[in-house]
């Protein structure tokens, strides 16, 4: 049995400890994030960090809780949350921003163009510690002199986790978080603090961050009004059922050309036939399109 | 559930009220005089009628501070409050720092502090939703969610143990507060809450929010406000300004009673922007909690 002690002498080049690669099997299973042996170092300190939380001694006992023990969901979801944490940074998907900016902003202006509210709605629905919304935000004050002229952006940012949200508008990132950063962009939308970088004011303005639970469906109703939702490798921690809801719950609250982006490697297959899957250059996206005219174009 | 003589004993001990401090004395007259039109008033009154209760002042003042209060700049002396604020809204302070005054302390291991939180909250968020709803009397609005659980007040002095057994019960089994009181005590903070509405001659309309707010149905005159405060009620206890814990019962404020009520009556309702209210809320609930701790951990 490992203790905390022994996993600390832990050999990158040593056997993995049984345990370890149990739990690394069971967050692949869940999350289909796979660390490989040369990463299992990083899956050690996340558990660690767990462990230390629960004052778990052993890997085995926190497997057990992990698999067998009432609160398995909300560790699993826990450490799930160790994991991802600082895996996300500024500009993290560049062709899904392309294709927002290039094909799939124009399309919403133009369908919007006739009504009088001149707004464009973002929500960032598990934003994490807020690269993402502020990304975002960096792109529509971009834009903001060119098709976005004379409209009014409002980025919500929403995530579960309090520690990330505090992170978020706190707004100060490492080099990990900022390493995609162009010099344009650090230079104009950053300022140095200490040896990080902190987001300006008129980045920050754009976004307003809440707590927000994403299965809380009292809550869910009041996202409405939506052009554009983004909802990045957030939907892998839940079941089948849980996503359907959620998925649910996007659809009603997208306004009736609005666009749906999930992660890199996610999709809506067996989860949602509503939506309809639309083929972006190097990105996909899922449109609501309009129920009453089946045939209106979309991208 | 308590036996009919337990309840009605229980009851009886409430309606005396004997242990329950009054508002403070500088209150009423307080109240009294604002409530006369605004080119009458006069801003050396409402100082000295504050100043004569030197506790009340100065949290008066700390709460003036509070960017909840509309006030950025920083307000040294009770007369800049007033004159920096409003009649208004130093009503509004001294009311609420009065509810705070009469909270006693550490009862039966419940932190009195997250019931003037929520109160609070409530407070600011129904005066908020009044706005968004062009509501005719914000002001009244946050009267009436100031003081909507006026009844755990007197459940904390008057019940501390068995009070104490419902907040743990709604608190284990994520319900409605109200409900954990009928369970275990046979009545609820309405029913309590009443008796000191009417001890403390509180107008109908604030009254009726009092008594009312978790039964819309029975409310005839002033359903509206009561309505209000439900709505707003419920929307503290679905974020961070609930009663410390969330309830777990999903529902939808778009189907409460309350919600039809205020449909009836403000067609603005239809176009409130809800993500954008719930949002804006949400700013409320970390200046909320630090002006509780700072002015009742003093």
């Amino acid at each position: 049995m490992s203790s905390i002690a022994a996993q600390a002498s832990l050999s990158v080049s040593g056997p993995p400890d049984p345990d370890l690669v149990r739990i690394r099997d069971l967050v692949y299973q869940v999350a289909g994030i796979f660390h490989p042996d040369t990463k299992l170092r990083l899956l050690l300190d996340r558990c660690s960090r767990r462990m230390k939380e629960r004052k778990t001694a052993t890997l085995r006992e926190y497997f057990e809780c992990l698999t067998v023990r009432p609160e398995r969901q909300a560790e699993l979801v826990a450490l799930l949350n160790e994991i991802t944490i600082g895996e996300t940074c500024f500009f993290r998907n560049v062709s899904q921003l392309d294709a927002l900016r290039q094909l799939v902003i124009p399309t919403i202006l133009e369908a919007k163009a006739k009504l009088p509210l001149r707004r464009l709605r973002i929500w960032s629905a598990g934003c994490s510690t807020g690269e993402e919304p502020y990304t975002l935000s960096i792109l529509a004050l971009e834009e903001s002199s060119r098709q976005l002229k004379d409209w009014t952006v409002e980025i919500l940012a929403t995530d579960l986790n309090e520690r990330s949200l505090a992170h978020a508008k706190n707004a100060v990132y490492g080099s990990y978080s900022t390493r995609h950063l162009t010099e344009y962009h650090r230079q104009k939308y950053f300022a140095p603090v200490a040896d990080q970088l902190q987001v300006q004011p008129p980045v920050r303005t754009l976004v307003s961050f809440s707590r927000l639970n994403l299965s809380d469906d009292s809550r869910m109703l009041f996202m409405k009004g939506l052009d554009i939702i983004f909802c990045c490798n957030v939907l892998i921690y839940f079941d089948l059922a849980s996503k359907r809801r959620v998925i649910q719950h996007f659809y009603n609250n997208l306004l009736p050309h609005g666009y749906l982006f999930l992660g890199h490697s996610e999709s809506l297959y067996g989860v949602s036939e509503e939506f309809r899957l639309v083929h972006l250059p190097g990105a996909t996206a899922y449109m609501k399109g309009e129920r009453s005219q089946p045939g209106k174009k979309a991208i | 559930m308590i036996s009919a003589a337990r309840k009605a004993n229980l009851l009886s001990q409430i309606e005396g009220l004997n242990q329950i401090p009054t508002i403070p004395v500088v209150l009423a007259p307080l109240l009294r005089y604002l409530q006369q039109p605004i080119e009458h008033l006069d801003v050396q009154t409402v100082t000295d009628l504050i100043s004569q209760d030197k506790a009340l002042a100065a949290q008066c003042l700390q709460m003036a501070n509070s960017p909840l209060f509309g006030r950025w700049q920083k307000i040294d002396s009770l007369r800049g409050a007033v004159v920096g604020l409003g009649f208004q809204r130093v009503g509004d302070i001294a009311m609420s720092c009065s509810l705070l005054s009469i909270l006693p302390k550490g009862r039966a291991g419940i932190d009195p502090v997250i019931f003037w939180e929520h109160s609070l909250g409530c407070a600011l968020v129904c005066r908020h939703f009044a706005r968004k709803i062009s509501w005719p009397d914000p002001g009244k609005a946050y009267l009436a969610g100031l003081l909507h659980d006026l009844g755990t007040i007197v459940n904390l002095w008057m019940l501390p143990q068995d009070f104490a057994e419902a907040f743990n019960l709604a608190r284990q089994q994520c319900i409605p507060l109200h409900e954990a009181e009928q369970s275990v005590l046979g009545f609820t903070h309405c029913d309590t809450g009443s008796l000191l509405a009417k001890r403390w001659e509180l107008s109908a309309d604030l009254s009726e929010a009092v008594s009312r707010h978790h039964a819309l149905d029975e409310s005839a005159e002033h359903a509206g406000l009561v309505a209000l405060v439900e709505i707003s009620d419920l929307l503290c206890r679905m974020t961070g300004l609930n009663h410390g814990f969330l309830e777990s019962r999903q529902v939808s404020i778009f189907e409460q009673k309350g919600f039809a009520v205020l449909s009836k009556q403000c067609e603005s309702l239809a176009t409130v922007d809800w993500a954008r209210l719930t949002f804006e809320l949400d700013s409320y609930m970390d200046e909320v909690r630090s002006l509780v701790r700072a002015i009742y951990r003093k």
